[in-house]
């Protein structure tokens, strides 16, 4: 293998593979604080997408603009989902503990519901967003660079340390935290823990809403694109080691690498069994992932 | 036989079930006939999810898995060996069961959710490889495309059949054969086993039951038969591909369907079966395909439904407004 080669395929791993991350951000946050796993992670993100289509579509606005109204929509559409269905779980358990597959199974109902009345509104051909950024590239010595792959690795970047930040330093990122180690303790000090809920589910999904604004540029859009996004946070998360933030990006970009290098091997389909297989390895041998504390 | 069941809930599953017997008599049109079987190899597929599942509390969503290999073998030994499809259905149920200890024994040490994400990850390796693969050591898989089982006409040594009846009948004898298994097990240890297992793991190992071990029993009698309603969904349609007898869809289907019915029940799984089989053919039946995926959305907000308001499935509501009947009935 030239190196030639080898530098694009560690480019297009480290893009995706960042990307890869910043998807699975608010997976990471949510399961960290919440100890729910969202099934419907990946349908958010298709729902983003849409949503920006859409107003591209009918507005003609660029997906970069789009991601002002994606990013409080799918705050909105989080802190609904949170506050009107997922909370009733909470509030029947005792000490607000709940049992990690109720949420799961409640979530796998949300996945249905989204990706099918996505399917039922817009039909199941693939939509695509054309802007003329599509194509840009600039040149890092010889290996050209997508302008809009760079754009959401850069904001997976932004995002991740904007998101540390403010969990370490601000008020509300501390009763973030404090909830996610001891929530009766959180209640204890006067922390509104539904309200903390409410508020990480909703940035959780809020953080879907920019790459879903970001993505559309590069990516085309089915309604069923969701679960293999779903999936692939799900394996970033595990990667990194669950609720970590560093993790996360880590994780992304492992799994961007492997995915380029398996794809130079065998066929870009059949490279995702290698991503499973790396999945389950994981689980197995080390649950806590690569970055993850005991 | 019964369990708990009152006799007001006996009758009804009397009757419930003769009325299962006797339908191909009152309900002449293919088409109906044709729905009526897939309800019943519906609830099959989900009390064979059930009977690990369901008892064990593990969430499985890689069940296809099962029935798509199993499929596979059943299309390939009839079409490539000329072997009649009632052996290689067993010989597919038995090399199901041998890849479910296969998977078992390296899932079932992770709990919950990691369970769950661990079983769509095996499944869809398998999903991914068959359908990539046009050759395997010979063997013709054709990828994607998938295998036609070629018609030979009536015929019980080929497992093809003109009329939709005896399809019907068939499907019903599975569903027996699984409800007596589900009702043996609920008496034998191994269900209390699981029982056990599913309530604490740890209590149940320091009573000296070997957790993996059990669990893997019940998998692979799970996986038989899933296995076998692998095949016979095959040799219904006499068509097999990765996406739809191994897909995830197809075990979200078993599994939703047992869980809102109401898991860890004998019936439980049946009911969901028939309450939300219909829903899906009605809505595809009436509005056709302008509402491509609706009956996904009835059974995804039913899910969710079910799991905020009746944990236990619908079977336990359900009960208890027919206690309430018979309680009634007394006074």
């Amino acid at each position: 293998m030239d190196l030639l080669l080898a530098a694009h395929i560690v480019k297009n791993g480290l893009l995706i593979g960042g990307i890869y991350g910043g998807v699975a951000l608010g997976l990471s946050l949510i399961f960290g604080v919440m100890r729910i796993i969202n099934f419907a992670h990946g349908s958010l993100l298709m729902v983003a997408m849409y949503l920006a289509w859409f107003l591209w579509k009918t507005l003609g606005l660029h997906p970069y603009v789009a991601a002002f109204i994606t990013v409080p929509a799918l705050f909105g559409l989080g802190y609904l989902i949170q506050s009107q269905i997922i909370s009733h779980l909470f509030t029947r358990e005792k000490a607000l503990v709940v049992e990690p597959l109720s949420a799961l199974l409640l979530t796998a109902g949300i996945f249905l519901v989204l990706d099918n009345l996505v399917l039922m509104i817009f039909g199941p051909d693939v939509r695509a967003v054309s802007v003329d950024i599509a194509y840009a590239n600039f040149f890092i010595g010889e290996i050209p660079v997508n302008i809009p792959r760079f754009i959401a690795f850069v904001a997976s970047i932004v995002v991740a340390s904007g998101l540390s930040y403010w969990l370490k330093h601000s008020n509300m990122g501390r009763a973030i935290r404090a909830t996610a180690q001891n929530r009766d303790a959180a209640t204890m000090s006067g922390i509104n823990v539904p309200f903390i809920y409410n508020v990480t589910f909703g940035l959780g999904v809020a953080i879907l809403g920019l790459f879903g604004a970001l993505l559309v540029p590069f990516f085309s859009i089915t309604p069923t694109l969701g679960l293999s996004f779903g999936i692939k946070s799900f394996i970033v998360v595990v990667l990194g080691g669950i609720g970590s933030i560093w993790g996360c990006v880590v994780g992304g970009i492992v799994l961007g690498l492997f995915e380029a290098v398996a794809s130079q091997f065998v066929t870009a389909t059949s490279a995702a069994i290698f991503s499973f297989g790396l999945f389950i390895v994981i689980l197995l041998v080390r649950p806590k992932g690569l970055m993850g504390k005991a | 036989m019964f369990g708990t069941a009152t006799p007001l809930e006996r009758g009804l599953i009397i009757i419930g079930f003769l009325c299962l017997l006797v339908l191909p008599f009152v309900i002449t049109n293919p088409y109906h006939i044709h729905t009526a079987t897939m309800i019943v190899y519906f609830a099959f597929m989900a009390a064979s999810w059930n009977f690990v599942c369901g008892y064990l509390g593990q969430l499985s969503l890689g069940h296809s898995v099962f029935s798509g290999v199993a499929g596979y073998v059943t299309v390939l030994m009839f079409t490539q060996l000329g072997i009649s499809p009632w052996i290689g259905m067993l010989f597919g149920g038995l090399l199901a069961a041998v890849l479910s200890v296969a998977i078992g024994s390296l899932t079932f040490r992770l709990k919950g959710p990691y369970f769950t994400l661990t079983t769509i990850a095996f499944a869809e390796i398998m999903r991914i490889w068959f359908e990539n693969t046009d050759n395997f050591i010979g063997i013709p898989l054709k990828g994607s495309e998938g295998l036609v089982v070629p018609l030979v006409g009536d015929s019980w040594w080929a497992f093809q059949f003109n009329d939709k009846t005896p399809y019907y009948y068939i499907a019903l004898g599975l569903l027996l054969m699984i409800v007596l298994a589900t009702i043996m097990l609920e008496k034998s240890k191994l269900g209390y086993y699981l029982k056990a297992i599913r309530g604490d793991q740890d209590g149940a190992e320091a009573l000296g039951i070997n957790p993996t071990k059990y669990s893997l029993i019940a998998l692979s009698i799970s996986a038989f038969f899933t296995g076998i309603g692998g095949a016979f969904f095959a040799q219904f349609f006499r068509y097999i591909n990765p996406e739809r007898n191994m897909g995830i869809d197809m075990s979200i289907d078993m599994a939703i369907m047992a869980i809102i019915g109401g898991q860890g029940t004998v019936l439980g799984p049946i009911l969901g079966a028939f309450i939300l089989h219909p829903i899906a053919e009605i809505t595809r039946t009436t509005l056709g395909g302008s509402f491509l995926g609706l009956h996904l959305v009835i059974y995804g907000t039913v899910l969710a439904l079910t799991v905020l308001y009746f944990p236990q499935g619908i079977i336990v509501p359900l009960r208890r407004i027919l206690a309430r009947i018979s309680g009634r009935a007394k006074k």
